[in-house]
């Protein structure tokens, strides 16, 4: 009998067999350990993103929810209320208003690059993705430098679940309130001198007469620590191990810096560090030969639709030169990431400073440790060998 | 289905079949539509889905919103009075056939 948990280690490991069994065989899945739907193909994650009148973020979207966040977050509102308060924060993080981000990328980049310079081998985790997504995160938000390893710490144990439980364990539900604690300390004290940082856009940030409330600018910080810190970190880090696994890509993008927003791509199609996300369904779908109730959670695995043959032709090969559009790095439709251009610009600089420093390296470890996630995917530590 | 027909800013023009009830951005965006990016993904707040409407279809097409109003205040290329953000026309029947321009930058 199939099963698929997304708690098991086996598939924080390597999801990707689980995936083809899915799509191939169960299409519409009923997941009785993660007690929802679980659609897998690249076709109908796509038609839920974008039909948010059927399957509603209203109830949550992270796989295991924390209690009082739902409603409270962009990613846990429906259109229209969604729509005004999406546009409150969006300019703040578009493309174009983001040119005040690269200076200092490059210039946290060099500086934790600088650190490890003459080792033979380094944990590209603990020395180089976190340390610069926490730095980036201290700048875009203006936050206090004392605490820097403890809200990293947090934002981490966040983004995971107990494997045995199946649930939120008690040190990721401490994480949690401490981090809203955290938010909350910050807001009031931005409040009383907002200054140009994101935090300050938000808190100020009216169209219409609309404000966002306490709370949701609570939650909305609160989420984009987490999202920053944890997806960001997360995805630098699968990047660099596609690289390490892929030496002629990463000699061509040594050779020719211009080509690392096409493999950031693939590495985004290949390995999405946001592997799931859920929805709920108002009202009932048929699907696949099976009845979708309405009130039902359905896990979209962007994951799996990410690897998906009926969408994209030789799934499973890493390909810098495919351009996979419409893949479901980023999900899609109205709550598509909206950090999206900070993190393509951020892993762009990045990738410059670090293929010019590091063009040669190897892994050191056969078997990475994998994070016990629901939702998210990456490795906690990645050690490289230079040279 | 119905078509929906792309004119990049440099003249090349790609026609698609868009399922009814999609956007224009939407259908743009999984074809590799260069010129349209939807950085926000439809929820009409990053004006960078701007596409200019074929004169005659531009009645048929949903009134304009307050809020798509002042998206196109911050379009990047010139706003023109067929100016109109893709994420907000749904394809239908009615719009079978569709022309619409890009413009020479969304960001």
């Amino acid at each position: 009998m199939f099963q698929f948990n997304p708690y098991s280690p086996a598939v924080d490991a390597d999801p990707f067999p689980f995936y083809k069994r899915l799509r191939d065989d169960y299409p519409a899945f009923w997941s009785t350990e993660a007690n929802m739907w679980v659609l897998s193909r690249h076709a109908d994650i796509l038609t839920a993103l974008n039909d948010w009148e059927t399957y509603s973020s209203a109830s949550g979207n992270l796989m295991d929810e924390f209690p009082g966040r739902a409603g409270a977050t962009l990613g846990t509102t429906d259109p229209p209320r969604h729509d005004r308060l999406r546009a409150l924060i969006q300019k703040a993080v578009t493309k174009r208003a983001l040119d005040h981000i690269v200076e200092p990328t490059r210039a946290v980049t060099n500086a934790h690059l600088d650190a490890i310079a003459g080792e033979e081998s380094f944990d590209f985790v603990t020395d180089v993705s976190s340390k610069i997504t926490v730095d980036l995160m201290v700048y875009l938000f203006n936050l206090p430098k004392d605490g820097q390893d403890i809200m990293r710490d947090k934002a981490v144990l966040m983004v995971q679940s107990d494997p045995t439980t199946r649930s939120k364990g008690p040190e990721h539900m401490a994480a949690y309130k401490w981090m809203t604690e955290y938010a909350a300390n910050l807001i009031a004290e931005r409040k009383k001198a907002p200054g140009e940082d994101l935090m300050s856009q938000f808190i100020t940030a009216e169209i219409d007469g609309e404000k966002l409330d306490d709370r949701e600018v609570q939650m909305t910080v609160t989420t984009l620590i987490m999202a920053g810190i944890e997806s960001l970190s997360g995805f630098l880090t699968m990047f660099a191990l596609n690289l390490a696994d892929h030496p002629e890509a990463r000699r061509q993008l040594v050779a020719n810096p211009e080509l690392i927003p096409d493999a950031m791509e693939e590495s985004l199609r290949f390995n999405t560090s946001a592997q799931r996300f859920k929805r709920c369904l108002k009202k009932d779908v048929e699907l696949h030969g099976e009845t979708l109730k309405a009130g039902d959670f359905v896990c979209l695995a962007y994951g799996a639709g990410n690897r998906d043959e009926r969408r994209f032709e030789d799934p499973d090969i890493y390909n810098i030169a495919r351009k996979p559009r419409g893949h479901l790095g980023f999900g899609g439709g109205v709550h598509a990431c909206l950090g999206t251009a900070i993190a393509r610009l951020a892993t762009k600089i990045i990738f410059e400073e670090f293929l010019k420093r590091v063009p040669e390296y190897s892994r050191v470890q056969e078997q990475l440790p994998w994070m016990p996630s629901t939702t998210f995917r990456s490795p906690t530590r990645l050690d490289l060998r230079i040279g | 289905m119905s078509k929906v027909t792309y004119v990049e800013h440099d003249g090349t023009a790609t026609e698609i079949d868009l399922q009814d009830g999609w956007t224009l951005m939407q259908g743009a965006t999984m074809n590799g539509i260069d010129g349209i990016e939807g950085e926000c993904g439809g929820s009409c707040s990053c004006a960078t889905c701007h596409c200019y409407v074929e004169e005659d279809k531009l009645d048929l097409l949903p009134p304009m919103g307050e809020i798509e109003d002042e998206m196109l205040e911050c379009v990047v290329s010139e706003r023109r009075p067929n100016s109109r953000l893709s994420c907000q026309i749904k394809m239908s029947p009615a719009l079978d056939g569709i022309v619409v321009e890009l413009p020479e930058a969304q960001s």
